[in-house]
């Protein structure tokens, strides 16, 4: 597959994903921490355990998304 | 048994053939190279007639070559063959090496056939990824599945243990095995997405049981959770165990363990010596 096709756009806004994670560096380590206090403590792992602490990264993600004009906020 | 896509995998493998940096993501594909040219020269004989599976961009081969004193290339023919059914008489070849085992479906039988294409008294050297290879991907993976969408499913491929090393080595007909060697890579990286950009060059999952595609917000998670597994710096460490295994073909020259009550020296007398 040659030329601009959604393959590789899709490639090129995940290239993007390391630096925009990076500004959200904070709110990844919460929620990071939060997920992993579960492997060590009694309470098993569901699902929407750390809903709080991810949108949270969310909403810092898009944000960091949205000053970049290139990149529609696909999220 | 049928764990691998092996068409996909091969389609895999012509991606990144055809990716114009590709070589720079072979580092570890190098250095497993050279390892295994290690222990081909660990073995004090020639082999005039030696197979590579596998071979790829002959990383074995390179480091083989580089290690002779005279800058002689090593007379090579690539075949384009399936590892699973190879293409060759019996009792052909004097060393068997192959840095490929962790993408055969049927492990047990390819053994048993290069146990068969091997002369006796022939050796054969391999290495796998194996044992707990990317575990931390794996589980940064599975516990934001788990958090995010309420299940997880297989995203990295199962792997061979160091335990069955032995069995398979054994059930193939190889005797005299070395299996105990391994060999743990720990490459650090920014983040989960350079982990994944470096595997697809050709090491993309493609068990029959992978989900074809990977939410957003699970990528997100598990970025966010695969940082806890980094250092002060700021990188990730993504582990990459890889096994070694030396095999020979059975022949008369070699040393048997001797017959049980046939000791001539007991233990008792070391302390004497």
């Amino acid at each position: 597959m040659s030329g601009s096709n959604v393959w590789s756009r899709s490639r090129e806004r995940l290239r993007l994903f390391p630096e925009l994670l990076a500004q959200c560096a904070d709110e990844a380590a919460v929620y990071g921490k939060c997920v992993a206090a579960t492997t060590a403590g009694k309470q098993e792992l569901r699902k929407d355990l750390c809903a709080k602490e991810f949108e949270a990264l969310k909403t810092c993600f898009t944000n960091a998304v949205s000053p970049n004009l290139q990149i529609c906020t696909w999220f | 048994m049928n764990v691998f896509n092996r068409e996909m995998k091969r389609r895999q493998k012509n991606w990144a053939a055809v990716l114009e940096e590709g070589h720079q993501y072979d580092y570890l594909r190098d250095e497993v190279g050279s390892r295994v040219a290690d222990r081909v020269y660990d073995i004090a004989r020639t082999f005039p007639l030696a197979l590579d599976i596998g071979g790829g961009k002959s990383h074995i081969a390179e480091h083989l070559s580089q290690k002779l004193r005279r800058q002689s290339e090593i007379p090579t023919q690539c075949v384009l063959a399936d590892e699973e059914f190879l293409p060759f008489k019996e009792n052909t070849f004097d060393l068997v090496v192959s840095g490929l085992l962790h993408w055969i479906n049927d492990l047990p039988g390819a053994l048993r056939q290069i146990h068969a294409v091997l002369k006796p008294d022939g050796v054969f050297i391999g290495a796998m990824v194996g044992g707990e290879t990317l575990y931390e991907l794996r589980c940064s993976l599975q516990l934001a599945e788990v958090e995010r969408e309420g299940g997880f499913s297989p995203h990295v491929s199962p792997y061979t243990a160091v335990t069955d090393l032995g069995n398979l080595l054994g059930r193939a007909g190889f005797s005299m095995l070395t299996f105990q060697d391994i060999d743990d890579v720990q490459v650090h990286y920014p983040g989960i997405m350079e982990v994944m950009t470096d595997l697809q060059m050709g090491e993309s999952n493609c068990a029959w049981n992978r989900r074809s595609m990977l939410h957003r917000d699970t990528m997100l998670a598990a970025a966010a959770i695969y940082k806890m597994y980094g250092s002060e710096d700021g990188s990730v460490p993504a582990t990459f165990e890889i096994l070694y295994m030396i095999g020979w073909k059975p022949h008369e020259s070699q040393a048997k363990p001797a017959r049980r009550g046939s000791a001539t020296a007991s233990f008792r007398d070391l302390s004497k010596i």
